[in-house]
């Protein structure tokens, strides 16, 4: 296929957290957050006057530091981000908002508030409670939350408008980007895609790591490239197979690229900082107060394994099962984060249930923070859609 | 060998066997005392054994045979005890395994596995392990069953490798090898269908941690009864919290009401808070008392029995005040005596982290060995606060409260507040001059302040002492390898000799 004309502009912007568009915005006046987790709606840290960063810690070598404060049995995602900060890699932070998502994170975030790593004179990290159910109760609790602890800190501290039409204002810019990623991402689809899994990762994650006012026009350009994009016509040589791609924290698109590379195209992503959920348009109606349907679509789109209500834990295997039928996959791919223990047991489970009762082929695997080159993932993926292709020759089951 | 505290040099017990070469000779009084309690926990456990139902449920599930290293348990833990201490022990866990019997006795009573009664089933209400169980206190003609405790929990204190077969069956089921032992562990006896079958509705909760949490909702998969997931705050030290938890309070009762027909009694409620209240005055006279030069009550007097009364029983069961009362009677005895637990007291720690599971008579090791007093644990260091005895509203709170403040929970949740300074502040108040510092390697949670700890000891001027271990997998870090560490730190940095040499290197990686 032909190059994407903004890909390469894309994927240098993903080299680096404070990438020249974070650094225009901030230039411009706007305030920075950066941000770790889904569990905080995105919304109401893009409202005019501030935007969200996702925080990633691209380009990661060494990791000792961080190690040292947290141990080498810890999540490489939260030590990455500690030695990242150590480093003096987040300075730019005008605040940090810290969801009470999992353990690791949140210690994280306190190693970088009691070490006093961003040192901006108005800076502060805002630990956040945030349900682990999703009823009436749970909604609720993140309303309070996003009200108390975010939109009001955000008001007193930086002065940014929380009003209702600033909140209506956000939600107009996320659903332009939602529909953007949404058409691009409906191309995978395709029974010869037009879009590769690799390039949509990248596509994604810039909407979580840019100010998304600034990313729009390339975006939208994008868009119209790819309705005349011709796939390629050796796409059965290339991808022998499609697959979902589950799991936790994925914000290195090198691991979609080695999925594919070893021959499997990634059709779905369902992983944290992919595009289910988060991506979804929030179609505002009148009779509900904003915010309260705002936090409505976090609470009840979230697949995050710390759902712990029953219900919710069967909802995500549905979930996973319908997107894989929708995109057409032929296997799902539940990769996890060493030392993460909510994906830790999720994938164990999902593992046993997507097999045993949907009738999924599942490849399930753990990997360290930094994937791109690794030689034993790629050996994983390549020996699954072996499996995958004798399951067909041999025309037996799922 | 005398009545004297360290006249016995207790390394020479082990020989690398199961058990201990001989008995302890504690000079005629403790001798005596020690055997007629030994005698005791023979009869409370051969009746129990005597029930046709408890005998099914001895034969039916493997994690039973632990329990028969019980009397070895109270040897390990009133090794080198003398007096005050000594009765002070026997009184505690001869009660826990009183109170043990009677809860197995009511599992295997209604469960389906042995042909148990149905109707007894209907009347239990089945909890996580890692959960307060006030909520019970208002729903007298149900009773309540902590699961995880008899198969895992309890068994793991009993015998150092009670649980690994089932760590090893959570992990070919594919659990990673990483996460913590304890919901591993429970998830195991869940995959092996090693629990009993009892109960009309259950209640897990999540606590302790997020592997326990997750552990949880796959075990719920096996347990065909109705479920209610209670989410108890993670930053529960922030106000803006407490109406959500109390609306989950809410919530729970509501789900136990509708699903067994039961009405929360409010009277019941409020007279086992009564209790429960009491026994949280005697446990600040406890900390009082540990405060000063005199320390009494301490170590594993205070470890193990505090997760029973406090979490457990919740203030369900008298008899549990009853025996505080006696306890601390017998501690202003002592400590108007001017008792030393030790022969000498070289210094006061405060035990920090998780301990571990499989060698829960460290601490008693520490001061035998070494003279070093352990004070109090983080586990122990749970709510001291009195709760209401008589305003509905505010008792949801309460419970909320409680819920949020379990052993363990209220450390390893909670943020930085709780689970580093507080720890800083408790050394000043115990006058402690050593941190004991369990390092169990697959807790995610108080990892995450490793450095941070080390950093804090160096502007405290504290020592502070490194201890890995495994919490219920001693193939991680032996019981030798725990000792090793602080026997490491007290001869290259303090310089110091142990009280009790034989205490230093001895073969207990084969005892239970």
């Amino acid at each position: 296929m032909k190059d994407l004309k903004h890909l390469y502009y894309f994927e240098n912007l993903l080299q680096d957290v404070n990438n020249d568009l974070v650094r225009q915005a901030q230039e411009e006046g706007q305030t920075v957050i950066g941000i770790t987790c889904y569990q905080i709606p995105e919304i109401i840290l893009n409202l005019p006057g501030c935007f969200s960063v996702r925080m990633r810690a691209p380009r990661t070598g060494s990791m000792e530091m961080g190690t040292y404060y947290m141990t080498s049995l810890t999540c490489e995602y939260c030590r990455a981000m500690l030695e990242r900060s150590l480093e003096g890699g987040y300075q730019f932070l005008d605040a940090m908002i810290s969801p009470a998502s999992c353990s690791q994170l949140a210690d994280c975030m306190e190693n970088i508030e009691v070490l006093k790593l961003c040192k901006k004179e108005k800076f502060f990290i805002q630990h956040v409670d945030t349900p682990m159910k999703s009823d009436e109760n749970g909604v609720n609790h993140m309303i309070k939350m996003s009200r108390l602890k975010v939109l009001n800190k955000l008001k007193e501290v930086y002065g940014i408008d929380t009003s209702d039409d600033a909140l209506k204002k956000a939600v107009a810019l996320h659903n332009e980007v939602c529909r953007i990623i949404t058409e691009i991402g409906e191309y995978r689809k395709e029974e010869n895609p037009r879009i590769t899994g690799y390039e949509f990762a990248v596509l994604c994650l810039i909407t979580y790591c840019c100010p998304k006012d600034l990313i729009l026009d390339k975006l939208r350009e994008t868009a119209e490239e790819l309705k005349t994009r011709e796939p390629d016509k050796d796409y059965k040589k290339k991808y022998r197979a499609r697959v979902l791609v589950a799991g936790s924290e994925c914000d290195d698109p090198e691991l979609i690229k080695l999925i594919e590379e070893a021959g499997a195209l990634v059709v779905a992503d369902r992983y944290c900082f992919g595009s289910f959920p988060g991506r979804q348009e929030l179609i505002l109606n009148e009779e509900v107060d904003i915010l309260t349907q705002i936090c409505q679509q976090t609470v009840i789109q979230c697949q995050c394994p710390r759902y712990m209500n029953t219900d919710r834990i069967q909802e995500r295997k549905d979930y996973i099962d319908q997107l894989a039928k929708e995109y057409h996959a032929d296997g799902l791919i539940y990769q996890q984060m060493k030392f993460c223990n909510f994906w830790g047991y999720e994938r164990a489970a999902s593992t046993h249930i997507m097999r045993d009762d949907y009738g999924w082929p599942v490849l399930s695997v753990d990997r360290p923070y930094v994937v791109g080159n690794s030689g034993q993932m790629r050996t994983r993926v390549q020996a699954f859609v072996e499996s995958i292709e004798i399951k067909k020759i041999q025309g037996g089951d799922r | 060998m005398s009545r004297r505290i360290g006249s016995q040099p207790l390394g020479n017990f082990y020989n690398g066997g199961k058990t201990r070469t001989h008995r302890e000779w504690r000079g005629f009084k403790d001798t005596w005392y020690d055997y007629t309690r030994w005698l005791f926990l023979w009869k409370t456990m051969i009746k129990f054994m005597l029930h046709p139902q408890n005998l099914k449920g001895f034969f039916r599930y493997r994690w039973m045979v632990n329990y028969l290293a019980t009397l070895d348990f109270l040897d390990r833990h009133t090794e080198g005890l003398r007096g005050p201490q000594l009765r002070i022990a026997h009184m505690e866990f001869d009660l826990i395994v009183e109170h043990m019997c009677d809860t197995m006795s009511s599992l295997f009573a209604a469960d389906a596995n042995i042909g148990g009664d149905p109707q007894k089933s209907k009347k239990i209400v089945v909890f996580d392990e890692n959960m307060m169980t006030q909520i019970m206190n208002g729903f007298p003609n149900l009773h309540c069953v902590c699961m995880e405790i008899p198969p895992i929990y309890t068994a793991s204190t009993m015998c150092q490798d009670a649980v690994t077969h089932y760590i090893d069956v959570a992990e070919e089921y594919g659990v990673p090898s990483d996460v913590c032992p304890m919901p591993a562990a429970e998830l195991g006896v869940a995959i092996d269908d090693d629990y009993p079958i009892v109960g009309c509705c259950a209640v897990q909760c999540n606590t302790t941690c997020d592997g326990s949490m997750m552990g949880n909702g796959i075990e719920a998969r096996r347990f065909d009864i109705p479920m209610f997931q209670l989410a108890v705050p993670i930053r529960y030290t922030d106000p803006d919290t407490k109406d959500y938890a109390a609306q989950e309070i809410k919530n729970a009762i509501k789900f136990i009401e509708d699903t067994t027909g039961e009405t929360f009694d409010w009277n019941r409620y409020f007279e086992c808070m009564k209790v429960f209240n009491k026994e949280t005055e005697y446990f600040r006279e406890w900390l009082e008392i540990s405060r000063t030069d005199y320390p009494q009550v301490v170590g594993n007097n205070v470890a193990l029995y505090r997760d029973a009364y406090y979490q457990v029983c919740g203030g369900r069961d008298s008899h549990f005040m009853k025996n505080e009362k006696a306890i601390c009677d017998i501690m202003m005895k002592a400590y108007q005596e001017k008792n030393q637990i030790v022969g000498e007291v070289r210094h006061r720690a405060i035990l920090w982290g998780v301990q571990a599971q499989y060698y829960s008579a460290f601490p008693l090791w520490l001061q035998n060995c070494w003279g070093i007093v352990p004070l109090i644990d983080m586990l122990s260091l749970t709510s001291t606060d009195l709760y209401s005895e008589d305003d509905k509203e505010q008792a949801f709170y309460d419970m909320a409260d409680l819920y949020a403040k379990m052993n363990m929970r209220n450390r390893s949740e909670g943020g930085y507040e709780v689970g580093v300074e507080d720890l800083w502040r408790f050394c000043e108040e115990f006058r402690a001059d050593m941190v004991i510092m369990y390092e169990h390697v697959g807790c995610k949670s108080m990892t995450g302040y490793h450095g941070l700890f080390e950093e804090e000891a160096r502007k405290h001027n504290m020592h502070l002492i490194w201890v890995t271990h495994g919490l219920m997998d001693p193939r991680k870090a032996s019981r030798s390898d725990m000792r090793t560490e602080v026997n490491r730190y007290m001869h290259t940095v303090l310089q110091e000799k142990p009280l009790d040499p034989s205490l230093e290197n001895f073969d207990d990686g084969n005892a239970w």
